[in-house]
C-alpha cells in the first residue's frame, strides 16, 4: 500500500520539520560557499 | 471446593515461576535504560576514536573530498561488520512492516552531509574553539524535540529535568573548555559566516534526531536504519562534492590522494560502529538522553590527539588547565544524564508516542511493543543469511584490503603506548556493550 503509507508521511508534521531544516540548510550553505 | 493437599507444593512452584516472570518484566525496563545509558558511552568512545586516522592525513586534501572519503568508508563498512550481525534479508523483512521508514532514515543521512559539510566551512571561519561549542548545541535541540514531538521528560519529575538539561548544559560548557585548549587557528575574516555555519550544522544535526526516534517508536531495527541513513549520507555528500567542485576536479582529487584514501575510510569504518552505538542509546533511553551521551566524543578525540598525537605539547599551564577543567565537566554531565533515567510515569509516555505512531503508519501494536523492548514478536523467524550478505562482506572486505596496499604511513609523532591503552579500552566498551545487547536483546 504505498499510497497508504506516503500519505501518511506527507501528512506528518515531523516529516515537514526536518524537510524545512534540510532545504534551510542547503540554502544556508549556498550563500556560505557563494 | 477443597483442594487434596497434594496439589500445594505445584501450586507453590507455579506462583513462584509467576512471581520469577512479573520480577523479570517490571525489571526490563531498566535493563533497557541501562543498556541506552552503555550504548551512549560506547557511542562517545568509537566516534570520538574516529578521528584518529583522519589525523594521519596532512594538508593538501580539501575538506569536501576528505568528508566524501569518509562517508565513503561509512558506506563500506555497513556491508562488513554490521552485515554479519544483520542480513539484508532482516532488512527487507522490517521495511515491508515499516516501509515510511526509508525516508526517514534517508532524510537523516542528507541532513547528517549538509551538516558536517557546515562543520568544515565553520573551522574554516571562525576556528574549532568558537565553532565547536557552537554546534555541540545540537544536544539541546535534540531534547526539545524529544519533549514536544516524542513525549520525552513528561511527567519526569523535576529531579530528571535537573539531571538532563543540566546535565547537558554543563558538558556544552565542558566543550567549550575543551575546544578553546585544543584550537590552532586563529579566528578568521568571516566571522558572522562562520557562526552562521556552526548554528546551521547544531540545527541541523539536533533535527537529524527526529527520524532516529521516529524510527524506534516505530520499531525499526537501529542496524536496518543505518543502512538506509548511509544511502541518503552518501548521496548527499556526493551531489555536494559534485556541485562544489566539478566532477573532473574532484575525480584529480581522488587520484591526487590515494595515499590517504585508506586512513580516511578506516575513520568511517570506526565512526558507523560508534552510529551504531548511538542509534541503541536513541533507542533505549530516547534523543534527550542519548545524544548528550554520545556527544562525550570531544572528550575521547581530545585523549586521542593529546596522549597519542602529541598535540598540546608545549602549550602553557592555563590551556591544560582548561583541558582538565573542560574533562571533568563533560564527565559531570555524562554522569547527571546517566542517572537521570526515565521512570515509569515518563516511560508511559514514551509508550503512548509509540501507540501513536502504530496507529498513523498501521503497524501492528505487538511489534513495536515487542521491538521497543528489544524482543521478536512471538511466532516471528528470523531471517537466514544468503548468499548476497556473504558476496556483500567479501566485496565490502576487499575493497578496504585494497585501499590498504595503497595506503602510506605519513612520518608524524605517534605514541604507541598511550594508543594500544585507547584501543584496548575502546574495543574492551565495544566487547562489554556488543555482549550485554547480544545477551538483553539478541540485537533485535
Amino acid at each position: 500500500q504505498p499510497c497508504n503509507w506516503l500519505s501518511s508521511v506527507l501528512t506528518d508534521v515531523h516529516f515537514w520539520v526536518p524537510v524545512a531544516v534540510l532545504i534551510g540548510g542547503l540554502l544556508l550553505l549556498e550563500f556560505i560557499h557563494g | 471446593m477443597d483442594k487434596p493437599d497434594g496439589d500445594w507444593p505445584n501450586m507453590q512452584v507455579v506462583v513462584a515461576r509467576g512471581n520469577e516472570a512479573a520480577a523479570r518484566e517490571t525489571s526490563r525496563p531498566r535493563k533497557l535504560q541501562v543498556l541506552g545509558i552503555l550504548s551512549g558511552f560506547t557511542a562517545g568512545a568509537w566516534l570520538g576514536a574516529a578521528e584518529a586516522p583522519t589525523k594521519l592525513v596532512s594538508v593538501g586534501v580539501s575538506p569536501i573530498v576528505i568528508s566524501l572519503i569518509m562517508v565513503t568508508g561509512v558506506f563500506l563498512a555497513r556491508w562488513s561488520v554490521p552485515a554479519l550481525v544483520l542480513g539484508t534479508s532482516s532488512v527487507r523483512a522490517d521495511l515491508r512492516r515499516a516501509p515510511h521508514l526509508m525516508i526517514w532514515a534517508v532524510l537523516a543521512g542528507c541532513l547528517w552531509a549538509v551538516a558536517n559539510t557546515m562543520t568544515i566551512f565553520a573551522i574554516r571561519d571562525i576556528g574549532l574553539s568558537i565553532a565547536f561549542p557552537l554546534w555541540n548545541s545540537n544536544s539541546l535541540l535534540g531534547i526539545l524535540w524529544g519533549f514536544i514531538f516524542f513525549n520525552e521528560l513528561r511527567q519526569a519529575g523535576w529531579r530528571r529535568w535537573t539531571g538532563v538539561l543540566g546535565g547537558a548544559l554543563i558538558m556544552c560548557v565542558g566543550a567549550a573548555l575543551l575546544a578553546i585548549a585544543s584550537s590552532t587557528q586563529a579566528p578568521a575574516a568571516h566571522s558572522m559566516r562562520g557562526v552562521g555555519a556552526a548554528l546551521g550544522a547544531g540545527i541541523l544535526w539536533g533535527t537529524m534526531y527526529i527520524p532516529y526516534r521516529k524510527a524506534y517508536l516505530s520499531g525499526m531495527n537501529p542496524l536496518s536504519f543505518v543502512t538506509f541513513f548511509t544511502f541518503g549520507e552518501l548521496g548527499m555528500m556526493a551531489a555536494l562534492a559534485i556541485g562544489y567542485l566539478g566532477l573532473t576536479p574532484l575525480w584529480h582529487e581522488l587520484i591526487g590522494a590515494r595515499d590517504v584514501l585508506f586512513w580516511l575510510m578506516l575513520g568511517g569504518f570506526i565512526w558507523v560502529i560508534g552510529d551504531v552505538f548511538q542509534q541503541y542509546a536513541a533507542k533505549y533511553v530516547g534523543i534527550s538522553r542519548g545524544i548528550p551521551l554520545s556527544n562525550s566524543n570531544q572528550l575521547w578525540g581530545l585523549l586521542w590527539g593529546v596522549l597519542v598525537f602529541g598535540e598540546l605539547r608545549g602549550s602553557s599551564a592555563s590551556t591544560y588547565m582548561q583541558v582538565i577543567g573542560g574533562s571533568l565537566l563533560m564527565m559531570l554531565g555524562v554522569g547527571a544524564i546517566a542517572f537521570s533515567s526515565a521512570a515509569g510515569k515518563e516511560q508511559a509516555q514514551w509508550q503512548e508516542a509509540a501507540r501513536r505512531e502504530s496507529q498513523r503508519y498501521h503497524i501492528a501494536e505487538d511489534y513495536v511493543q515487542a521491538r521497543m523492548q528489544g524482543r521478536q514478536v512471538e511466532g516471528e523467524i528470523r531471517p537466514p543469511r544468503t548468499m548476497w550478505d556473504w558476496m556483500l562482506v567479501a566485496v565490502a572486505t576487499g575493497l578496504f584490503v585494497f585501499f590498504a596496499t595503497l595506503a602510506r604511513a605519513p612520518r608524524m609523532s605517534f605514541h604507541w603506548g598511550p594508543a594500544m591503552l585507547l584501543i584496548t579500552a575502546t574495543l574492551a566498551l565495544l566487547l562489554v556493550c556488543g555482549t550485554t545487547l547480544w545477551r538483553t536483546t539478541r540485537f533485535n
